[in-house]
């Protein structure tokens, strides 16, 4: 979450750089529009274009106050908005003005690039210009304009030549086209490379050779990843541009708006950054001037006085998704349908064919705008249609789902095309194709049996840890045969989606994963809906990449996530809606059978008995390079080698409950009977006709539950020499410590390791010690009792934990005495 | 109009596509299909790190490719910033156009009509001048349009 104020002072050179350089890739975009406008003023449909530009240039001065452009570019919007809506015939007259009032933002932003502020002057004689009334003396103006513009042209102004010159740079802006040439490039040599090792296997060792193909090797992959990172780019410094918009948009429409970003450290291409912004920016405008109720209102109707804006940014597998969310007055649905109706966009009959969810979808067909005055900050329909032609032109979409006076919420999709994921290949019917691994929650090579497969009409099932699954075959979805016979093992990728929903995909075999670089196909061939993209194996045969969330929406697997949306709003309006609970059966150390609900239940570990800590009053262990508590312990010596762990987690924090067996998660079916007596039971049920315990997960958590820390890792001074630095740091890199170089200053190392005789040597020189020291000895005899022989390997790791344990409650204290 | 044009054999028909838009012609390697895709879409293949779209062009006319040889080459085309690999009878000779593209009395046929630009003459004599965003749309977009 980013509510800090340094996002949004983001500097304002850099706004004014970035309008600048919109403007004008803008309006170079739209410049052959305007000559083909000019040469055929007859020609409405080359309007479209000029009056994005003018639109864009009015909304961005809009919050960069200049006055004097947002009134020129308004009037121009003005004039060709009428042309749009058929209100006004183009004429050469027209086409003249606009053209003199496009030269004009042209020469103010020319100004405020060299200036950092728009110039003041008189705009009146070429905003009338722009009116429909032929009066003479307005022709003559208008001339006037024409000739200067002629004039323009001949003779560039020699002061926006000069000030161009001025300009320093601090980025460069690059085309598109040439980083993916050099992406390409490097994929090529990649390929090259593998090849070329291909080749030098076959031929056998080569030292000569083999030398520099291995450097070859090394800096071939650095390259690719520096040119990787060229592309992607931290979806924050979109967002850091946000919280001023909101803030002056809000201040301008006299409303009153909180702003929480969330995922900004979601890593996008650069592009898709670029192509995402306008979207978004529209977006939140619309939110602000139309969703969110004035301050007064919302009180009236029993609201917090300032509305909440919330933008959070997601990855899903190869989707990015974005949502916007306010909670405003919602979209009137019937106010939309009047409209649709109005424009002639639906019929009557259409109408009363489409649920709310349709009709909603329908502001974002072109021409439609609820707004019953057209303001300074949206309006017009501009806006929502472009949005979705934009982000759909990229392969993405845009939805929006909304309960009436609860709040709206903008979903966009936007895929990672041209990006590397971590992939899946797996074989079906002798082809290869490609899942993206953030997809696949688990693997299972296993007899139907086993899966207990079965058929329920058209649709097969397996069970996954005691659930009821839906299984797709491979085969059929690409409407292939497959290899594996009935009956035999089969393997199941299980994919859990977004929207967390969980589906089996059988195929007849998985092959490796790795780092796959997604390239986008042609839209012939992702019309078909089950390609997310092509990739090259490492032989350089391409492989389709399936795009599972499609696929699975295509067999209607997928909970939409507005339902959840919504259902979830629901949900909480009317609480409670009878839901099967379900719990992990266990056996604790105790001999008692006990129960814990599967909510909390994140996985299972399994973790040797030294790996625990009983050193403080809790006992901790160490896992994934967190340091957990660790609970459900019995009183004395731990009771066996390795231990079985649940490891629960309330959302924000985990903890580890040691168990002596799980047995199964079972539903909870029977009645549940409170037990007072003991804090940690939530209550005593029946499974199987047996007594359970059930744990209570919220007592669980409020006794034990601490925010789990990753372990930082300390760093640790090792002594001088080879042996030290060969043999020595990989234990204690493994021990969990980071290794200084010698020479690092005490103070910023936390442990340090010397010999016993450089250790010796050093007190006598009196020197200070400030961090804990594990001295090392180099005979097995034992010499001074704090030493320990430089092969006890496992003196040593224990020394090093309980070292790290200390500095890890000492950093603690420190903070809990900061709070 | 002295555009270079590309000579080529479509379904037994002399063809002409704009040289600039031809980045390379290739040989055709190995093909990965593209399961549950329009007939004419005949896999994708690699040209070094890129992945190009096999398009069939007798069957992108909605016309049986096995009436006519193959070229085992393909001509790299760039449509819409996507690369497709053209399969073709034959893949002839390079020339310049001598006119602008022309209609024919009586039309191009039905498939045809679809993907021509119009008849151009050069030295080996005339050819379709054909228009590739619409060769690669396929069969299926005549449908809806019509």
């Amino acid at each position: 979450m980013d509510r800090s104020p340094l996002g949004a002072l983001r500097n304002m050179d850099d706004l004014l750089a970035d309008f600048v350089a919109e403007t004008r890739e803008m309006l170079e975009a739209s410049e052959s529009e305007i000559i083909a406008w000019e040469a055929n003023p007859g020609d409405g449909s080359r309007v479209d274009a000029i009056f994005r530009f003018v639109h864009t240039v009015k909304g961005n001065c809009g919050f960069l106050d200049f006055p004097r452009l947002a009134e020129l570019s308004h009037a121009a919007e003005d004039a060709l908005a009428d042309v749009r809506a058929g209100r006004r015939e183009p004429n050469a007259k027209l086409v003249t003005a606009v053209l003199a009032v496009i030269d004009r933002i042209v020469e103010l932003v020319d100004a405020i690039e060299a200036n950092g502020q728009c110039p003041g002057g008189e705009d009146t004689v070429l905003i009338a210009s722009l009116s429909d009334q032929d009066e003479g003396d307005e022709i003559s103006a208008v001339d006037e304009i024409a000739s200067k513009r002629q004039l323009d042209h001949a003779d560039p102004n020699p002061q926006s030549a000069t000030a161009n010159a001025q300009t320093t740079q601090r980025t460069i802006r690059l085309p598109v086209d040439l980083l993916d040439r050099v992406m390409s490039g490097v994929s090529d040599m990649v390929l090259a490379r593998n090849d070329l090792a291909h080749r030098l296997r076959e031929a056998g060792n080569q030292p000569t050779i083999d030398g520099p193909f291995e450097r070859l090797t090394s800096i071939l992959s650095d390259v690719r990843d520096a040119i990787t990172r060229m592309r992607m780019q931290r979806i924050e410094t979109l967002f850091s541009s946000l919280p001023r918009l909101v803030r002056d948009l809000s201040a301008e429409l006299d409303k009153r708006v909180l702003i929480d970003l969330e995922g900004g450290d979601v890593e996008l291409d650069r592009e898709m950054i670029e192509t995402v912004r306008d979207p978004l920016t529209h977006i939140i405008r619309n939110a602000i001037d139309h969703g969110i109720e004035p301050p007064s209102e919302r009180l009236a109707i029993g609201k917090r006085e300032s509305a909440f804006l919330s933008i959070a940014a997601r990855q899903s597998g190869n989707t990015i998704s974005i949502v916007v969310s306010d909670d405003g007055r919602g979209i009137d649905e019937e106010r939309i349908a009047e409209k649709a109706l109005a424009t002639g966009l639906i019929t009557p009959g259409e109408r009363s064919a489409m649920d709310r969810e349709k009709i909603l979808q329908l502001i974002f067909e072109p021409g439609f705008s609820t707004a019953k005055e057209v303001s300074n900050v949206s309006g017009r329909g501009v806006g929502l249609d472009v949005v979705r032609e934009n982000l759909e032109r990229v392969g993405g979409s845009i939805k929006v789902s909304s309960t009436t006076g609860v709040g709206t919420l903008f979903t966009l999709q936007i895929p990672l095309t041209l990006s590397i994921i971590a992939g899946l290949t797996v074989q079906i019917a002798g082809q290869r194709f490609a899942i993206p691994q953030s997809y696949v929650e688990e693997i299972i090579h296993a007899s139907s049996k086993a899966l207990d497969l079965t058929r329920m009409g058209e649709t097969s099932l397996v069970t996954f840890r005691g659930q009821r699954v839906p299984c797709l075959e491979l085969a059929d979805v690409l409407n292939l045969d497959p290899e594996a016979s009935e009956g035999a093992d089969r393997s199941m990728v299980m994919l859990r989606l977004a929207s967390g929903d969980l589906f089996a995909l059988a195929v007849d075999a998985i092959h490796s994963h790795g780092d796959i670089v997604v390239k986008p196909l042609a839209p012939a061939v992702m019309k078909s809906g089950l390609y997310a993209g092509s990739t090259l194996l490492d032989d350089g045969q391409p492989v389709l990449l399936l795009d599972v969330t499609n696929i699975a929406s295509n067999y209607g697997l997928v909970s939409d996530a507005r339902t959840r949306v919504l259902n979830d709003a629901l949900e909480t309006k009317t609480h409670h809606e009878e839901r099967v609970q379900r719990a992990m059966l266990f056996t604790d150390f105790e001999g008692r059978r006990r129960a814990i609900r599967l909510e909390v239940v994140q996985r299972i570990e399994t973790t040797p008995a030294e790996a625990i800590d009983l050193t403080s009053s809790r006992a901790r262990v160490v896992i994934d390079g967190l340091i957990l508590p660790l609970v459900g312990l019995p009183d004395g010596p731990i009771p066996a080698p390795k231990l079985r762990l649940l490891r629960l987690s309330d959302g924000a924090s985990d903890l580890l409950y040691a168990v002596r067996a799980i047995e199964d998660a079972v539903e909870l079916t029977q009645d549940l009977k409170p037990e007072p007596d003991d804090p940690l039971v939530e209550a005593i049920t029946l499974v199987d006709d047996q007594t359970v315990a059930l744990m209570d997960s919220h007592a669980l958590f409020a006794q034990h539950g601490e925010a789990s820390t990753p372990v930082a890792r300390p760093t640790c001074r090792l002594p001088d020499g080879e042996w030290a630095r060969t043999i020595l740091a990989p234990l204690v890199n493994a021990a969990g410590y980071d290794v200084v170089e010698i020479g690092t200053p005490e103070n910023e190392c936390e442990i340090a390791i010397w010999f016993e005789d450089e250790y010796e040597a050093a007190k006598a020189l009196d020197w200070e010690f400030t961090n804990p020291v594990i001295r090392l000895r180099d005979h097995p005899e034992s010499g001074a009792s704090d030493t320990i022989y430089r092969y006890d390997r496992e003196g040593l790791t224990d020394a090093l934990r309980k070292a790290r344990i200390s500095l890890k409650s000492s950093s603690a204290d420190a903070k809990g005495e900061a709070a | 109009m002295s555009e270079l044009l590309d000579k080529t054999q479509i379904a037994g028909r002399r063809c002409a596509l704009p040289a600039g838009d031809v980045k390379s012609v290739i040989e055709l390697g190995a093909i990965t299909p593209v399961p549950r895709s329009p007939d004419f879409i005949a896999g994708i293949t690699a040209l070094r790190s890129q992945a190009l779209t096999v398009i069939d062009c007798r069957k992108a006319l909605g016309l049986d490719p096995a009436s006519w040889e193959t070229d085992p080459r393909a001509a790299v085309v760039a449509v819409g910033g996507h690369s497709y690999a053209l399969v073709v009878d034959a893949i002839e000779d390079i020339a310049s156009g001598q006119t602008s593209p022309d209609s024919v009395p009586g039309g191009f046929g039905a498939e045809w009509t679809r993907v021509a630009l119009g008849m151009v003459e050069t030295a080996i004599g005339p050819g379709l001048l054909v228009d590739l965003a619409a060769l690669i749309a396929g069969p299926a977009a005549t449908g809806a349009a019509a």
